[in-house]
């Protein structure tokens, strides 16, 4: 996991600084920043002292601060903030993206099912969130027009915190994208495969009932399909959020990135990383405990 | 019709679209008619006129130069890497490639959408670079199933055979465990990252800021632009998200094709 992290802090960091020219030029207000982000960013220095300089201040939780779109602010707090609300989506998605397949994949020879499955969850996020939200606000406003409600609280209010847009951007990161065919596909993969393995089928011959045996030996390869989703469902949450009005970590990276806040963005990028790589190990740590084989040969 | 020559058929009008962009004289700029707003569909207009007056059917057609060549780009560059990376992992095993892997498992730490806005932010959102950055991003999947592939065949019968001829490392590599093992897994990746392409193109594109903006046409921002006036022309944005959504699904279409087909 530090490995990863040390490695997401040199590939981010190491595109900043190969951008042409020096990277003050950048931002919007380095001319008035450049003797402060001179000696602060080191870029007198090699690059390899620039490169271990980075990593002792990441390994140390400095991300350094926020130049436009929060100027000052600690990128650590800020990225800690923005990507538990963000997790507040991501982890109910994923639950709800493999829940989802596993019953779709518990009911075998349904090819046709497969491929409406495959079609509808092609639908990208952003077309999906936005059509959603659409729908609603059309049907709150002839609601309101027609005199049948009051104005719904979240209605053209996109700053206010709404339950009805995170369950959207619940929803809509856990169905689209492609994620739940992919799932499904696995799922079907493995529950296949259980079924056809010996232990499941002399249960079976006994007229025992296998769904026990089966949901508990699904569950160490589930959580290594959760750990391969993860990374997926934190990147389209960088879209539905923005589309959603959300304020969590895909909409700051978004402002940091159009107002060329590199540090934030950086930072964000970094916290990104460490999150996917706590996510593996702890579905690594998850499986091994599950399944004592792993234990024995390593996940 | 099965799914792949669905597939098939829709990638190839596309390609026609995007070939044919080519011969079009349409000025994105001077193509605004406030007096043929918002009209539904006719002869004249058959899929109507957006809010400015401006067709739809042209704009849809000419929507398609905002993916076709960045994805092409981006298939260049991740097919490209690929094999170059391929290539090593299979020639040097050891080392080589686990550094490779490395690397790849920290690319693929970062999510793919971040990374390519970073890139953008970065070095310019001009269609090649963002095109780039799409082809990087998906490069660790298509190389890690690469690896896969040439660690299944490393053993296989023909391989060996080869290897006992004298025929040099390089060729059985670039021949025998890249061309005849891995061509169907590339293509069917390089589809799978063209999908991924399309969706990225009309994601920036449907949130400004980042990828085509108006006037020039793409089919996010036309959804985006109709959708910012309350009424209009339904199919305004019905067809370039129809649209959208019949070219993802034909693109993995037609990638699970190549998988079925070997």
């Amino acid at each position: 996991m530090a490995a990863t992290v040390a490695g997401a802090t040199v590939l981010l960091h190491g595109l900043f600084w190969l951008a042409p020219g020096d990277p003050i030029d950048l931002l919007p207000n380095g001319p008035e920043l450049r003797p402060v982000l001179e000696a602060e960013w080191g870029l007198d220095q090699p690059v390899g002292v620039r490169i271990l300089r980075t990593l002792g201040a990441v390994a140390q939780g400095d991300l350094g601060y926020s130049l436009i779109v929060k100027p000052g602010a600690d990128v650590a707090n800020l990225a800690a903030k923005a990507w538990g609300k963000t997790l507040t989506l991501a982890l109910p998605a994923l639950a709800l993206c493999v829940g989802l397949a596993l019953l779709l994949a518990w009911r075998q020879d349904r090819p046709r099912l497969a491929r409406l499955v495959m079609v509808s969850s092609a639908t990208p996020g952003f077309l999906l969130a936005a059509a959603l939200i659409t729908l609603l606000n059309e049907g709150a406003f002839a609601g309101m027009e027609a005199g049948h409600w009051d104005r719904p609280g979240w209605f053209a209010l996109p700053d206010q915190p709404s339950a009805l847009r995170t369950a959207l951007a619940i929803g809509v990161l856990g169905l689209s994208g492609g994620l739940l065919s992919e799932a499904r596909t696995e799922a079907a993969g493995l529950l296949e495969s259980l079924r056809g393995s010996a232990f499941i089928e002399a249960i079976a011959a006994r007229g025992g009932s296998t769904l026990g045996p089966l949901l508990h030996n699904l569950l160490p390869p589930l959580l290594g399909l959760l750990s391969g989703r993860l990374v997926l469902v934190l990147g389209g949450a960088l879209i539905v959020e923005k589309v959603l009005f959300i304020q969590g970590a895909g909409t700051l990276f978004w402002e940091a990135a159009m107002n060329r806040d590199h540090p934030l963005a950086i930072g964000l990028g970094i916290a990104a990383a460490a999150l996917v790589a706590s996510g593996q190990a702890l579905c690594s740590l998850g499986r091994a405990a599950l399944d004592p084989r792993l234990r024995r040969s390593g996940p | 019709m099965s799914g792949a020559r669905l597939g098939a058929g829709v990638l190839g009008l596309l390609g026609l679209a995007w070939a044919a962009s080519a011969l079009s004289t349409y000025d994105v700029v001077a193509d605004v008619h406030p007096a043929l707003a918002s009209r539904g569909p006719s002869l004249s207009h058959l899929l109507g006129t957006d809010h400015l007056g401006r067709d739809v059917l042209c704009r849809l057609w000419l929507g398609v130069r905002a993916f076709v060549g960045p994805g092409l780009i981006a298939g260049a560059v991740a097919g490209g890497l690929s094999a170059l990376l391929g290539g090593l992992g299979a020639l040097r095993p050891g080392a080589l490639r686990a550094a490779v892997r490395a690397l790849l498992t920290v690319v693929a730490s970062v999510p793919r959408f971040a990374l390519v806005l970073l890139i953008a932010s970065i070095f310019g959102d001009e269609p090649a670079i963002l095109a780039a950055a799409a082809g990087l991003a998906y490069l660790p999947a298509l190389v890690e199933d690469i690896f896969a592939r040439v660690a299944e065949l490393e053993g296989a019968d023909f391989v060996e055979a080869a290897r006992a001829h004298g025929v040099p490392a390089f060729r059985v590599v670039a021949v025998h465990l890249l061309w005849v093992g891995c061509r169907h897994l590339i293509l069917r990746h390089l589809l799978q990252l063209f999908a991924f392409v399309v969706v990225l193109e009309a994601s920036l594109s449907f949130i400004g800021g980042f990828g085509v903006e108006e006037p020039t046409p793409s089919w996010g921002n036309m959804i985006a632009f109709e959708l910012s006036a309350r009424e209009g022309n339904l199919w305004a944005w019905l067809a370039p998200a129809l649209c959208i959504q019949l070219a993802v699904v034909g693109t993995l279409l037609a990638a699970e094709g190549v998988r079925d087909g070997g």
